[in-house]
Protein backbone atom coordinates (compact mmCIF):
# COMPACT_ATOMS: atom_id res chain seq x y z
CA UNK A 1 0.00 0.00 0.00
CA UNK A 2 1.75 2.90 -1.06
CA UNK A 3 0.73 6.41 0.69
CA UNK A 4 0.31 8.61 -2.17
CA UNK A 5 1.38 12.55 -0.68
CA UNK A 6 -0.61 15.43 -2.14
CA UNK A 7 0.21 19.20 -1.52
CA UNK A 8 -2.23 20.35 1.12
CA UNK A 9 -0.81 24.03 2.45
CA UNK A 10 2.70 26.23 2.49
CA UNK A 11 4.06 26.24 5.56
CA UNK A 12 3.82 29.80 6.02
CA UNK A 13 0.49 29.83 5.77
CA UNK A 14 -0.08 28.28 9.36
CA UNK A 15 1.63 30.42 12.43
CA UNK A 16 3.08 28.11 15.24
CA UNK A 17 -0.26 27.11 17.08
CA UNK A 18 -2.59 27.68 14.63
CA UNK A 19 -4.85 25.62 12.91
CA UNK A 20 -6.14 25.57 9.01
CA UNK A 21 -8.71 23.47 6.89
CA UNK A 22 -7.97 22.36 2.81
CA UNK A 23 -10.28 20.83 1.06
CA UNK A 24 -8.90 17.61 -1.12
CA UNK A 25 -11.25 15.73 -3.18
CA UNK A 26 -14.13 16.75 -1.12
CA UNK A 27 -12.40 15.76 2.39
CA UNK A 28 -12.35 18.93 4.90
CA UNK A 29 -9.19 18.20 6.34
CA UNK A 30 -7.11 20.64 9.26
CA UNK A 31 -3.46 21.01 9.40
CA UNK A 32 -2.12 22.04 12.69
CA UNK A 33 1.20 23.43 13.52
CA UNK A 34 2.53 22.00 16.41
CA UNK A 35 5.67 24.04 17.15
CA UNK A 36 6.89 23.37 13.62
CA UNK A 37 5.57 19.80 13.47
CA UNK A 38 2.27 19.20 11.09
CA UNK A 39 -0.43 17.00 11.95
CA UNK A 40 -3.11 16.44 10.04
CA UNK A 41 -6.44 15.50 11.30
CA UNK A 42 -10.52 15.15 9.71
CA UNK A 43 -12.69 18.53 10.50
CA UNK A 44 -15.47 16.97 11.96
CA UNK A 45 -15.46 16.89 15.68
CA UNK A 46 -15.56 13.15 16.92
CA UNK A 47 -18.67 14.42 18.43
CA UNK A 48 -21.22 16.15 16.53
CA UNK A 49 -19.31 17.07 13.78
CA UNK A 50 -18.82 20.89 14.25
CA UNK A 51 -15.55 22.61 12.89
CA UNK A 52 -12.53 21.54 14.79
CA UNK A 53 -10.43 24.33 13.06
CA UNK A 54 -12.53 26.73 14.91
CA UNK A 55 -11.50 25.45 18.46
CA UNK A 56 -8.36 25.80 20.69
CA UNK A 57 -4.98 23.96 20.12
CA UNK A 58 -2.57 24.25 22.94
CA UNK A 59 0.19 22.00 22.56
CA UNK A 60 -0.90 18.93 20.44
CA UNK A 61 -4.12 19.18 21.92
CA UNK A 62 -6.96 20.75 20.14
CA UNK A 63 -10.50 21.40 21.97
CA UNK A 64 -13.71 21.35 19.88
CA UNK A 65 -15.83 24.71 20.33
CA UNK A 66 -18.70 23.27 20.65
CA UNK A 67 -18.79 20.69 23.64
CA UNK A 68 -14.99 21.27 24.66
CA UNK A 69 -14.23 17.67 23.61
CA UNK A 70 -10.62 17.32 23.29
CA UNK A 71 -8.33 15.25 21.17
CA UNK A 72 -5.03 14.45 21.10
CA UNK A 73 -4.13 15.33 17.14
CA UNK A 74 -0.77 12.99 17.05
CA UNK A 75 -3.41 10.09 16.69
CA UNK A 76 -6.93 11.10 16.44
CA UNK A 77 -7.62 9.65 20.00
CA UNK A 78 -11.13 11.10 21.52
CA UNK A 79 -9.41 12.00 25.24
CA UNK A 80 -13.02 13.32 26.94
CA UNK A 81 -16.39 13.37 26.08
CA UNK A 82 -18.48 16.79 25.75
CA UNK A 83 -19.16 18.72 28.79
CA UNK A 84 -22.33 18.86 30.28
CA UNK A 85 -24.37 22.16 29.22
CA UNK A 86 -25.75 23.96 32.14
CA UNK A 87 -28.43 26.95 31.84
CA UNK A 88 -27.57 28.72 34.73
CA UNK A 89 -30.09 29.96 37.59
CA UNK A 90 -32.56 31.49 35.22
CA UNK A 91 -35.04 29.31 34.91
CA UNK A 92 -35.59 28.97 31.19
CA UNK A 93 -39.13 29.75 29.76
CA UNK A 94 -41.14 26.70 29.82
CA UNK A 95 -41.05 25.68 26.30
CA UNK A 96 -37.12 26.93 25.92
CA UNK A 97 -36.39 24.66 29.09
CA UNK A 98 -38.30 21.54 27.80
CA UNK A 99 -36.69 21.81 24.16
CA UNK A 100 -33.30 22.20 25.95
CA UNK A 101 -33.93 18.94 27.98
CA UNK A 102 -35.42 17.43 24.90
CA UNK A 103 -31.54 18.30 23.28
CA UNK A 104 -29.87 17.24 25.99
CA UNK A 105 -31.55 13.75 26.66
CA UNK A 106 -31.10 13.32 23.03
CA UNK A 107 -27.04 14.56 23.01
CA UNK A 108 -26.58 11.83 25.57
CA UNK A 109 -26.99 9.26 23.66
CA UNK A 110 -24.79 10.56 20.95
CA UNK A 111 -20.74 8.58 21.22
CA UNK A 112 -17.60 10.55 21.00
CA UNK A 113 -15.48 8.84 18.15
CA UNK A 114 -12.06 9.24 17.88
CA UNK A 115 -11.13 11.30 14.55
CA UNK A 116 -9.47 9.96 11.57
CA UNK A 117 -5.49 11.95 11.15
CA UNK A 118 -3.31 11.89 8.07
CA UNK A 119 -0.09 10.91 7.70
CA UNK A 120 2.06 14.47 6.91
CA UNK A 121 5.17 15.04 5.52
CA UNK A 122 7.71 18.58 5.01
CA UNK A 123 8.93 19.13 1.61
CA UNK A 124 10.01 22.54 0.10
CA UNK A 125 8.13 24.78 2.54
CA UNK A 126 4.75 22.25 1.80
CA UNK A 127 3.26 20.47 4.10
CA UNK A 128 2.20 17.31 2.24
CA UNK A 129 -0.98 14.95 3.52
CA UNK A 130 -1.50 11.28 2.59
CA UNK A 131 -5.22 10.27 1.33
CA UNK B 1 -18.17 7.88 59.22
CA UNK B 2 -18.79 10.12 55.66
CA UNK B 3 -16.84 8.83 52.65
CA UNK B 4 -16.22 9.14 49.19
CA UNK B 5 -15.61 5.96 47.19
CA UNK B 6 -13.08 8.15 45.22
CA UNK B 7 -11.22 9.40 48.27
CA UNK B 8 -7.87 7.73 48.71
CA UNK B 9 -7.55 9.28 52.27
CA UNK B 10 -11.51 8.13 53.42
CA UNK B 11 -9.80 4.74 52.42
CA UNK B 12 -7.00 5.38 54.90
CA UNK B 13 -9.63 6.14 57.72
CA UNK B 14 -11.48 3.06 57.35
CA UNK B 15 -8.17 1.34 57.25
CA UNK B 16 -7.33 3.14 60.34
CA UNK B 17 -10.03 1.95 62.66
CA UNK B 18 -10.62 -1.44 60.75
CA UNK B 19 -6.86 -2.43 61.49
CA UNK B 20 -7.33 -1.72 65.23
CA UNK B 21 -10.49 -3.88 65.31
CA UNK B 22 -12.33 -0.54 65.83
CA UNK B 23 -16.12 -1.03 64.62
CA UNK B 24 -17.62 2.18 63.12
CA UNK B 25 -20.54 2.62 60.05
CA UNK B 26 -19.77 4.51 57.07
CA UNK B 27 -21.94 6.32 54.17
CA UNK B 28 -20.01 6.66 50.88
CA UNK B 29 -21.67 10.30 49.88
CA UNK B 30 -21.17 9.65 46.18
CA UNK B 31 -23.05 5.82 46.12
CA UNK B 32 -25.65 6.88 48.48
CA UNK B 33 -29.01 8.33 47.20
CA UNK B 34 -30.02 11.79 46.42
CA UNK B 35 -32.37 11.92 49.86
CA UNK B 36 -28.91 10.69 51.55
CA UNK B 37 -27.04 12.62 49.95
CA UNK B 38 -28.90 15.98 50.99
CA UNK B 39 -28.53 15.22 54.70
CA UNK B 40 -25.14 14.05 54.93
CA UNK B 41 -24.32 17.80 52.39
CA UNK B 42 -26.53 19.67 55.26
CA UNK B 43 -24.49 17.83 58.14
CA UNK B 44 -21.47 18.93 56.66
CA UNK B 45 -22.40 22.52 56.00
CA UNK B 46 -23.76 22.88 59.62
CA UNK B 47 -20.20 21.34 60.38
CA UNK B 48 -18.24 23.55 58.32
CA UNK B 49 -16.86 20.94 56.32
CA UNK B 50 -16.33 21.75 52.76
CA UNK B 51 -14.71 17.88 52.05
CA UNK B 52 -14.07 14.05 53.01
CA UNK B 53 -13.50 12.18 55.09
CA UNK B 54 -15.77 13.29 58.15
CA UNK B 55 -15.63 11.02 61.13
CA UNK B 56 -17.97 11.33 64.32
CA UNK B 57 -16.04 9.69 67.43
CA UNK B 58 -19.05 10.41 70.11
CA UNK B 59 -19.66 14.55 69.94
CA UNK B 60 -16.65 14.86 68.56
CA UNK B 61 -16.19 15.76 64.78
CA UNK B 62 -12.95 14.88 62.86
CA UNK B 63 -12.62 16.11 58.80
CA UNK B 64 -9.19 15.11 57.05
CA UNK B 65 -7.39 12.20 57.86
CA UNK B 66 -6.42 12.88 61.27
CA UNK B 67 -4.83 9.44 62.79
CA UNK B 68 -3.34 11.81 65.73
CA UNK B 69 -6.66 12.92 66.40
CA UNK B 70 -8.65 9.89 66.25
CA UNK B 71 -6.68 8.57 68.73
CA UNK B 72 -7.09 11.21 71.38
CA UNK B 73 -10.61 10.69 70.49
CA UNK B 74 -11.03 7.08 71.42
CA UNK B 75 -9.25 7.79 74.17
CA UNK B 76 -11.61 9.83 75.55
CA UNK C 1 -11.23 6.58 25.69
CA UNK C 2 -7.61 5.61 26.60
CA UNK C 3 -7.31 6.59 30.92
CA UNK C 4 -3.24 6.93 30.22
CA UNK C 5 -3.67 9.32 27.25
CA UNK C 6 -6.65 11.27 29.27
CA UNK C 7 -4.76 11.30 32.35
CA UNK C 8 -1.36 12.80 30.42
CA UNK C 9 -3.65 15.27 29.12
CA UNK C 10 -4.93 16.44 32.25
CA UNK C 11 -1.53 16.77 33.86
CA UNK C 12 -0.44 18.52 30.95
CA UNK C 13 -3.32 21.13 31.40
CA UNK C 14 -3.26 21.27 35.66
CA UNK C 15 0.63 21.83 35.38
CA UNK C 16 0.26 25.23 33.46
CA UNK C 17 -2.64 26.61 35.76
CA UNK C 18 -1.04 25.53 39.10
CA UNK C 19 2.45 26.80 38.31
CA UNK C 20 1.47 30.57 38.17
CA UNK C 21 -0.35 30.12 42.11
CA UNK C 22 2.73 28.84 43.33
CA UNK C 23 1.42 24.92 43.11
CA UNK C 24 3.44 21.76 41.37
CA UNK C 25 2.26 18.41 41.27
CA UNK C 26 2.92 16.52 44.49
CA UNK C 27 6.05 14.09 44.72
CA UNK C 28 4.42 11.39 45.53
CA UNK C 29 3.75 9.66 42.17
CA UNK C 30 1.44 7.02 43.52
CA UNK C 31 -1.29 9.31 45.36
CA UNK C 32 -0.94 11.68 41.96
CA UNK C 33 -1.57 8.72 39.71
CA UNK C 34 -4.75 7.50 41.82
CA UNK C 35 -6.11 11.00 42.11
CA UNK C 36 -5.62 11.71 38.30
CA UNK C 37 -7.18 8.20 37.79
CA UNK C 38 -10.38 8.81 39.95
CA UNK C 39 -10.66 12.54 38.11
CA UNK C 40 -10.69 10.70 34.62
CA UNK C 41 -13.53 8.59 35.99
CA UNK C 42 -15.55 11.29 37.88
CA UNK C 43 -14.84 12.88 33.98
CA UNK C 44 -16.25 10.12 32.25
CA UNK C 45 -19.50 10.00 34.33
CA UNK C 46 -20.36 14.03 35.27
CA UNK C 47 -18.38 15.57 32.02
CA UNK C 48 -16.42 17.67 34.44
CA UNK C 49 -13.12 16.44 36.37
CA UNK C 50 -14.14 16.84 39.90
CA UNK C 51 -11.91 16.80 43.08
CA UNK C 52 -12.22 13.11 43.93
CA UNK C 53 -12.00 14.02 47.70
CA UNK C 54 -15.06 16.81 47.85
CA UNK C 55 -19.01 16.56 47.53
CA UNK C 56 -20.73 17.12 44.69
CA UNK C 57 -23.72 19.17 45.76
CA UNK C 58 -25.70 19.13 41.75
CA UNK C 59 -25.77 23.05 42.36
CA UNK C 60 -23.92 24.65 39.74
CA UNK C 61 -22.22 27.45 41.69
CA UNK C 62 -21.39 25.40 44.46
CA UNK C 63 -19.42 22.45 42.06
CA UNK C 64 -17.33 25.19 40.22
CA UNK C 65 -15.81 25.60 43.56
CA UNK C 66 -14.53 21.50 42.98
CA UNK C 67 -13.42 21.56 39.83
CA UNK C 68 -10.05 20.77 39.39
CA UNK C 69 -7.48 22.26 39.62
CA UNK C 70 -9.55 24.09 42.74
CA UNK C 71 -6.96 25.73 43.99
CA UNK C 72 -8.45 29.47 43.33
CA UNK C 73 -11.43 28.92 45.11
CA UNK C 74 -9.75 28.00 47.98
CA UNK C 75 -6.63 29.92 48.14
CA UNK C 76 -6.34 31.22 51.30
CA UNK C 77 -7.07 27.73 52.92
CA UNK C 78 -4.95 25.48 50.50
CA UNK C 79 -1.58 28.50 50.84
CA UNK C 80 -2.33 27.62 54.69
CA UNK C 81 -2.16 24.28 54.63
CA UNK C 82 0.47 24.05 51.37
CA UNK C 83 -1.78 21.33 49.47
CA UNK C 84 -4.70 21.57 48.21
CA UNK C 85 -7.79 19.49 50.07
CA UNK C 86 -6.86 15.83 48.46
CA UNK C 87 -3.39 16.65 47.86
CA UNK C 88 -2.92 16.60 44.01
CA UNK C 89 -1.37 19.55 44.17
CA UNK C 90 1.62 20.89 47.12
CA UNK C 91 3.49 24.45 47.59
CA UNK C 92 6.16 23.99 45.47
CA UNK C 93 8.42 23.96 47.63
CA UNK C 94 7.21 21.18 49.39
CA UNK C 95 9.58 17.84 49.36
CA UNK C 96 8.03 15.57 51.95
CA UNK C 97 4.18 15.53 51.44
CA UNK C 98 3.78 13.01 53.67
CA UNK C 99 4.17 16.10 56.44
CA UNK C 100 1.76 17.87 55.23
CA UNK C 101 -1.97 16.97 57.42
CA UNK C 102 -5.20 17.39 55.87
CA UNK C 103 -6.58 20.65 57.97
CA UNK C 104 -10.07 21.42 57.39
CA UNK C 105 -10.25 25.66 56.73
CA UNK C 106 -11.51 25.90 60.51
CA UNK C 107 -8.28 24.40 61.91
CA UNK C 108 -6.13 27.12 60.14
CA UNK C 109 -8.10 30.12 61.54
CA UNK C 110 -10.86 30.22 58.17
CA UNK C 111 -14.61 30.74 57.91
Amino acid sequence: MSDEFVRAISTDEIAPGGMKTVEINGDEIVICNCGGTYYAVQRRCGHMNAPLDMGTLDGTYLTCAMHCVQFDVTTGEALSGPVPPYFGHETPPPMMGEYLQNIGMLMKHVRTESIRTYATKLEAGWVQIAL
Amino acid sequence: MYTLSTCPWCRKTKKFFAERNIPFTYVDYDLADEATQEKISQELDAAGATGFPFVKIGDEVIVGYRPERYLSALGK
Amino acid sequence: MNAESRKRALHYFFEKVVGPLGFKFTPDTELKDFLLEQEVILESKHGIPFCPCQPIRHDRERDMQIVCPCIPFHRKHFDAIRRCWCGLFVHKDVIDPDSLPQLPPKEVGLE
